[in-house]
């Protein structure tokens, strides 16, 4: 990514945050709506987080434990799901088709959305409609066609297939969105520069770029979840238990005969821990648009 | 910038390559299956069919009609309170306050956590026997052995609930994005003629938001027509084909029973309907055009 | 056309590709195995059983895959109609009429008559096995037999002070006894959603005493007796048994028995580490109980074996490998660890049967010359989708009292004795 060149002059960014002077002035300013930002965020708070306690309770009592406060804790089931399910390799595999995923989905749907968004071309509302009716169909019905042209490609049990597969997939959906964001972003900075002697692309990286990051972050997000979730493609364009992935590991717990609540709850902690951690230091960015010199967050 | 018009074409020509080479084909597949009689259990019997799949589906299977019902309704009330409750979350976590980056953090975690783990964590919590319900009956609050899944009466409420809850985030995630796109003066001017939170709101920030909520809404829509993974575990689409959605249907007639012709056909009757409905929303929403 | 667009997709893909060709240049073979049932129970068996033959047969690998069993049969039908299916692969012969319509597998009939395995299995697998072609070959080798049963708590029957039953009007005395819905404990788990239909099916002809699934080309499941059953399971429903039970797969079931507020489960042989994992030696098996005429009929459970795939390159290696796994001592070794009946007769006489009390107690009903049984014609192609699809939904309909165990059953028999007469008329 190349660094702001031309700070865009129009919007001042805010000054910077001290969060205890900013929140007494709102308080000032309007006295008594704190509880409008706090009341729904508890009660959301709950809803999110409770869900998350019971696969944490899950994951660390002993089989057989009904108990609410998991104590004493037990490890037997990451052992379970690192020892006999093979965690391991499922992870390593869904960090790379994650990461692959991101960058390709984030590049083409950046390139797409901005044509989309900037230009007036013949077939352009085709071409959105057609976007579209990609997502028309589920996956479950184009199987058999999609693993006849995996399996010409040679791409049958590889890393690259799945990257290849999922990014074909969600583009369609990223592109739209991006395209909405760049939309959402004034021309006029972009055209100034242009006028000023710089190449489109130019402009772009400059001026625009730097605003798309919390689109980036978003649609960058998305795509890595997306991928980091992905099942049936991950099960059915793979025949190797070395390129399984995570979702495919979690579904080992939940096989008549095989039915393991702890190992799918303790497979879960380790699936959704480190998006949720990562995610955690990304989600900064989100709210990094324009104020990108400011402190924030 | 209409001077160069190979550029667009060059920006969207990966996207069309990809869509070219991975979908077409398999979307094809489709329509040509949905006109034959096609199942591996019965070679026999394989054949052109014509119009015969739609005209079955059409005429002679209520569960189509009804597991369209489902379907929209199910589109309907989940889009619309996701819409809802992701603004408001977008709104608050927006506002500077202690904590804000934790909890921000916090509530869109769900959006990170896979399919088969959403239901799988959901099976947890609602079981009668393990569940929230049967923690707080122990307190005192509800009657044990309450199965808001098994309950013709709830298990609609249950399952919004339980879809809500990692769908949420996805409308919090790119609204909040996009609120940082609105230039701060616009906010400065309304707050100096004295607009008040709520007048700020309507005259800045939904009108700047609306084609990202046109967008999202859609591609939510679609999403949730066609997905499948999460009523498919918890109730199978029952009780008695009461949570059946379309795509369920499709699932159970082509995957289990074999009957792929058939669900060629019930996939391409949803196709049209999502086709027609998506032109007509984006019509009636004018996409696109400035305020 | 078709092929033109997969021609241009392949070759636009090429030059991404990477390669994945793996033949050995020590002259090592590789076979790949399909465990259809692939998780933290089965998966280890399995990988010490591998570790045997390679030891044994330094010149073969086998590769382990691991097959979720709720996808296994789309894995199956996407491989297959690919061209991409495994040397050997773990089936059961409730999906291995459709593999066998697909001219996916090879049969092994000459193979075991040519090798040790000739005259060592249990001959009414091999019957059933044989049976589920239309061409009456074994298409798979029987490893392990499963039976269904009824899994109770021991420590709440002795609590209570009553013995487990052994007839459904105790059963239902049982079941109305042990529950307390104030204190979420619940007599009975009725299996209500995917997979509900099997199960009533075995339980309709245990109690029925009904001695043949088809009589004269009609299909008995609506007997009269049958369809008593039926509403005799639908009257437990809520008063004995959970709310949540109407939509209960085997994972919802198992997860209310293993979480402590139901006394007895029906569920097979197979569910024996789940159970036992989680309640240790509270927990025991009992016959399913049988009806006023006192006779014993079983519907016996799908057989698990091994089947050899048609397209495999290394046919020799992949049946050396099935036949290992239903050697005398790896069938042994599987069935001890997942507690179910051994294909393999040799292992009939195994010190751990005596100890493992449900395999014991199955082999007992098994082998009781009283006992009959009357196979679900799981030959036929539309078995699944008319016992599945069509019919657990209206199974759903009974319990919430929208429809009458006769005319679910009547609707079912219908469609069964159709299906039977095409069948007969194509052999």
């Amino acid at each position: 990514m190349t660094e702001t060149l031309t700070r865009p002059p129009v919007n001042t960014p805010p000054p910077p945050r001290r969060p205890t002077k900013r929140r007494r002035r709102a308080v000032a300013e309007e006295p008594g709506k704190r509880w409008l930002i706090h009341v729904p965020l508890v009660v959301y708070l709950l809803f999110t987080l409770i869900p998350f306690y019971w696969m944490l309770v899950f994951a660390v009592r002993p089989t057989g434990s009904t108990q609410l406060v998991p104590w004493p804790m037990t490890l037997e089931h990451f052992d379970t799901v690192w020892n006999d399910i093979g965690f391991g390799i499922f992870f390593y595999n869904s960090v790379i088709i994650g990461l692959g995923v991101l960058v390709f989905v984030t590049i083409l749907s950046t390139m797409g959305g901005y044509a989309l968004a900037r230009f007036k071309f013949r077939g352009q509302r085709v071409f959105l409609l057609a976007l579209l009716c990609t997502q028309f169909i589920p996956g479950a019905m184009m199987l058999i066609p999609l693993f006849v042209i995996f399996k010409g490609a040679g791409l049958l049990n590889s890393l690259t297939g799945l990257v290849i597969a999922e990014v074909a997939f969600q583009l369609p959906l990223a592109l739209i969105l991006m395209s909405g964001f760049v939309r959402n972003i004034s021309y006029e900075l972009e055209e100034a520069a242009m006028v000023d002697g710089c190449s489109r692309m130019r402009a772009f990286f400059a001026v625009t770029l730097p605003q798309l990051k919390p689109a980036l972050v978003a649609v960058g997000s998305f795509a890595f979840i997306g991928a980091w979730n992905q099942f049936l493609f991950a099960l059915m364009f793979a025949s190797r238990q070395d390129k399984f992935t995570l979702p495919v590991g979690l579904s080992y717990a939940l096989g008549e005969f095989n039915t393991d609540f702890g190992a799918l709850a303790a497979g879960g902690v380790v699936a959704a821990v480190p998006v949720v951690l990562v995610f955690a230091v990304v989600q900064r960015f989100l709210v990094q648009g324009l104020s990108a010199g400011a402190v924030k967050g | 910038m209409r001077t160069r018009t190979w550029a667009p074409y060059a920006l969207i020509a990966p996207t069309l390559v990809l869509m070219g080479v991975f979908l077409i084909y398999p979307i094809g597949s489709v329509v040509y299956y949905s006109l034959q009689r096609y199942n591996v259990t019965q070679p026999w019997k394989n054949g052109f069919a014509g119009l015969d799949n739609f005209k079955q589906m059409l005429f002679d299977d209520p569960l189509f009609w009804q597991s369209l019902a489902f379907s929209a309704k199910w589109v309907f009330v989940e889009v619309g309170l996701q819409l809802l409750l992701g603004l408001i979350l977008a709104l608050v976590v927006n506002e500077t306050f202690i904590g804000r980056g934790v909890a921000r953090a916090l509530v869109f975690s769900p959006w990170a956590v896979s399919g088969v783990l959403t239901t799988g964590i959901w099976i947890l919590l609602l079981n009668p026997s393990t569940g929230i319900f049967q923690e707080l009956s122990e307190l005192g609050i509800g009657s044990p052995g309450t199965s808001v899944l098994g309950n013709p009466e709830t298990v609609f409420d249950a399952l919004v609930v339980t879809e809500l809850w990692r769908g949420v985030p996805f409308f919090a995630i790119l609204l909040l994005a996009d609120l940082q796109s609105i230039p701060k003066d616009l906010y400065e001017a309304a707050s100096v003629d004295g607009a008040s939170r709520w007048r700020r709101f309507t005259s800045v920030t939904l009108p700047h938001l609306k084609d990202a909520i046109i967008l999202s809404t859609l591609l939510r829509a679609v999403w949730e027509f066609n997905n499948v993974d999460l009523i498919y575990t918890l109730t199978g689409g029952g009780p008695a084909n009461q949570t059946t959605t379309l795509p369920l249907y499709v699932a159970r007639q082509a995957v289990d029973s074999h009957n792929f012709g058939y669900g060629s056909a019930l996939t391409v009757a949803g196709f049209l309907i999502l086709l027609f409905f998506s032109i007509l929303y984006l019509r009636l929403s004018k996409f696109g055009s400035r305020a | 056309m078709r092929r033109l667009l997969v021609a241009v997709a392949a070759a636009a893909l090429a030059l991404t590709a990477c390669g994945s060709g793996e033949t050995g240049g020590d002259g090592k073979v590789t076979i790949t195995f399909w465990d259809n049932n692939g998780g933290p129970a089965r998966t280890p068996i399995y990988e010490e059983l591998i570790k045997r033959f390679e030891t044994a047969n330094p010149d073969i690998h086998v590769e382990y895959v691991g097959i979720p069993s709720a996808s296994v049969q789309q894995k199956y039908d996407t491989a297959i109609a690919g061209g991409e299916t495994p040397d050997v692969g773990g089936v059961t012969t409730s999906y291995l009429a459709h593999l066998v319509g697909q001219e996916a597998l090879a049969p092994v009939d000459d193979r075991i008559n040519g090798g040790p395995l000739k005259d060592r299995l249990l001959p009414s697998l091999v019957e059933t096995v044989r049976q589920t072609a239309p061409d009456g070959k074994l298409y798979i080798v029987p490893s392990s037999a499963n039976m269904d049963i009824i899994w109770y708590r021991t420590d709440w029957f002795k609590d209570a002070g009553i013995e487990p039953p052994k007839t459904w009007d105790e059963f239902v005395t049982a079941a109305t006894k042990l529950t307390d819905t104030a204190a979420n404990k619940y007599g009975y788990t009725i299996r209500g959603g995917a997979g509900s239909v099997f199960q009533l099916i075995t339980e309709a002809y245990a109690y029925s005493g009904v001695d043949n699934f088809y009589k004269g080309g009609q299909s008995t499941l609506n007997d009269k007796a049958n369809a008593e059953l039926v509403d005799k399971v639908a009257d437990l429903y809520k008063k004995a048994t959970p709310e949540a039970d109407v939509n209960n797969s085997f994972t919802q079931m198992i997860a209310q028995f293993t979480g402590g507020s139901v006394a007895m489960m029906h569920h097979n042989l197979g569910s024996y580490s789940d159970v036992t994992k989680a309640l240790g030696d509270k927990v025991a098996a009992i016959p399913l109980p049988v009806g006023p005429s006192g006779k014993r009929t079983i519907v016996p459970n799908p057989t698990d074996g091994f089947a050899v795939f048609k397209n495999s390159e290394h046919p020799d290696a992949a049946w050396k490998f099935a036949e290992f796994l239903t050697s005398a001592e790896s069938n042994s070794y599987w069935n001890e660890k997942v507690g179910q009946i051994p294909a393999n007769t040799d292992v009939r006489s195994a010190a751990w049967i005596d100890k493992a009390a449900h395999v014991k107690m199955a082999l007992d009903v098994l082998e009781d010359p009283a006992t009959v049984l009357v196979p679900a014609p799981v030959y036929l192609p539309q078995y699944s989708s008319i016992t599945k699809t069509d019919s657990e939904p209206q199974y759903q309909k009974v319990l919430l009292g929208e429809l009458s165990g006769q005319q679910f059953l009547d609707e079912m028999a219908k469609k069964l004795t159709e299906a039977q007469k095409e069948w007969e008329e194509r052999k």
